[in-house]
């Protein structure tokens, strides 16, 4: 599987626009602005709307109205963010491929989507009960408190990819770090 | 005593050297920094939508302004204290770097602006006030605290 996933980097790096992007200083850096913009639409509406789940502000509205109203905006500040991402990967794909916290950011962004999917599932089943409780059942807390964690976990790794930690070919790293990190030898 | 010799202070003091040496310490006060940003950009745009009418047109303002402007302020005291941390590992290299202090004028301009300006208008009742006074109060927040995240960001790309 890593030798696939190391095949393909090494197939998207010899593309002439994988190396323009990332010898583009400006084209490069904005990309990665931009990223780091758009987290304060995304992350920002689900925080709000997190926080109104485990009952910490807008106690008086109903929560299902706000996550109604915070949906799209989220879901477009994540759909930037993921093409961004996507553009970010392919300018520097092999290293990046073979980074631990990257693997870590696609496992706790997966998470989070599955956490996602079952909140809003909850929400649509459930809502009418307890939709104007200033403060919502466990469950409903406890699916935002986890939301707000594993964002927080994809936001610390997606940070972290930038530093050499952990690099395979770098420092040497313990079996099972070169393991998770799907370092191949050559 | 110049104001370089004062950053330069800072990156040699204590608290500077550690943040330096230890590049961990580094990231992960990075890693803070950023969901402050992104908490502080939630309550930000939430605010400020709702005051152009673009989102939560049928919560009060008042409402959304009153929630919101408590999470700015934990928000803000948060970015402020891992910024000066930020800073002080940094501190020489900031000096020199326009965007830092493009990012200083605007984070000055956006505190005053929400704490004299923009609060202050908000204790009224909203419907008082003119709307066209409520987008123009939205937009210029929304351009100031995006001028402070995009400088901010570029610091990282310069020098």
């Amino acid at each position: 599987m890593n030798k696939v996933l190391l095949e393909f980097a090494q197939w998207l790096a010899d593309k002439p626009w994988s190396t323009g992007l990332h010898e583009s200083y400006y084209l490069y850096n904005w990309i990665e602005t931009s990223h780091v913009l758009v987290l304060m639409l995304c992350l920002g509406m689900l925080a709000v709307i997190d926080l109104r789940m485990l009952g910490w502000i807008l106690k008086d509205v109903p929560a299902s109205k706000i996550a109604a109203r915070l949906h799209w905006p989220m879901i477009g500040g994540f759909t930037y963010m993921f093409i961004s991402g996507i553009l970010l990967y392919s300018a520097i794909p092999i290293r990046t491929t073979q980074s631990l916290w990257f693997r870590i950011k696609l496992i706790l962004l997966l998470a989070a989507g599955i956490n996602a999917w079952l909140f809003n599932r909850h929400l649509a089943r459930s809502h009418a009960s307890w939709d104007l409780a200033p403060i919502p059942p466990n469950r409903t807390r406890v699916a935002a408190a986890l939301s707000l964690l594993l964002w927080a976990g994809v936001v610390v790794c997606g940070r972290f990819i930038a530093y050499d930690w952990f690099d395979c070919g770098g420092e040497p790293n313990p079996p099972w770090i070169d393991l998770a990190a799907g370092c191949e030898v050559g | 005593m110049s104001l370089l010799s004062l950053f330069e202070g800072l990156e040699a003091s204590p608290i500077g050297v550690f943040v330096k040496d230890r590049g961990a310490t580094f990231a992960c006060i990075e890693a803070v920094h950023l969901m402050a940003l992104a908490l502080l950009g939630g309550a930000v745009l939430a605010t400020d939508l709702r005051l152009m009418n673009v989102l939560l047109r049928d919560v009060p303002s008042s409402t959304v302004n009153e929630n919101a402007h408590k999470v700015f302020k934990i928000a803000l005291w948060v970015l402020l204290i891992t910024g000066f941390f930020m800073l002080s590992g940094v501190a020489t290299k900031c000096y020199h770097s326009f965007y830092y202090w493009v990012k200083m004028i605007a984070l000055a301009t956006g505190i005053v602006f929400v704490f004299a300006i923009k609060q202050p208008l908000l204790k009224r009742d909203h419907s008082q006030i003119n709307p066209w006074t409520l987008k123009v109060i939205g937009l210029a927040s929304i351009s100031v605290w995006f001028l402070v995240a995009a400088s901010g960001r570029w610091i990282g790309f310069s020098g």
